[in-house]
């Protein structure tokens, strides 16, 4: 299981998927509010 | 009397330990990890004050965001989302630079992590000076203000963190064995990257 705080390696790995996951959401707001 | 006449054979002497006797350790998590830990989930819990105050602001008693009559710069703090999260990249490089026994890729990556995030801070505190309101004008300034200004307290540490291990790379000390100062501290500035994303989506983009 992922554990940010275990190692440099897994925060990174952590962090890619933070940012991923924000994006993500970031264009179903934007796309949701374009279109109502 | 007996006590004093302990025969100098049954004295165990042990010439590689010198001081006090070691401190007793009931984890198994390395002391210095361990202190990280704690650190960390604290801080958690400072950001999550903060994001609930935001909330309820926002949410709970539905006061517009941000205030009326005021913009937040969303594509300057984008580009500087980009910069932050683009150092997190080059800590990471540096690191396993230091793991393969790089030491020019060690110090180049943290070097540019240290530029990248004071990048980040100038350009936070151009943004403050040019943003057209102050804490005390709304809650919703205050909230701003509190949130990024918290985030930015937490880069200026991992700087003064950055700063030392970047001295300390430069001046030969790292190798493939032992990186812990710069995988401690790359696990807090993760963290803090961590953060913004979070900070940048909510009050930024959301």
């Amino acid at each position: 299981m992922l554990n940010p705080l275990r190692s440099e390696a897994e925060a990174f790995r952590f962090l890619i998927y933070v940012a991923v996951t924000a994006i993500f959401i970031a264009v179903v707001v934007l796309v949701v509010r374009a279109l109502t | 009397m007996e006590a004093a006449s302990i025969r100098t054979s049954d004295v165990h002497h042990d010439d590689s330990h010198h001081g006090p006797p070691e401190a007793n350790r009931s984890s198994r998590v390395e002391p210095q990890q361990l202190g990280m830990y704690l650190f960390i989930i604290s801080e958690i819990m400072v950001f999550g004050a903060f994001f609930t105050a935001y909330f309820f602001i926002r949410i709970v008693q539905g006061n517009p965001w941000p205030a009326t009559g005021t913009e937040l710069p969303k594509i300057v703090a984008g580009v500087n989302t980009a910069i932050l999260v683009s150092s997190s990249f080059t800590l990471h490089w540096a690191l396993v630079s230091a793991k393969n026994g790089n030491r020019n890729g060690l110090k180049a990556g943290l070097l540019t992590t240290f530029l990248l995030g004071a990048t980040f801070l100038f350009v936070q505190i151009n943004e403050y000076v040019n943003i057209g309101f102050a804490p005390h004008d709304s809650a919703q300034g205050s909230i701003f203000y509190g949130l990024t200004g918290l985030h930015g307290a937490h880069v200026f540490i991992g700087l003064t963190l950055l700063s030392m291990a970047t001295i300390r790379a430069f001046r030969g000390h790292y190798s493939p064995e032992e990186h812990r100062g710069v995988e401690v501290p790359g696990v807090y500035w993760h963290f803090v990257d961590v953060m913004w994303i979070v900070v940048y989506l909510t009050v930024y983009i959301l």
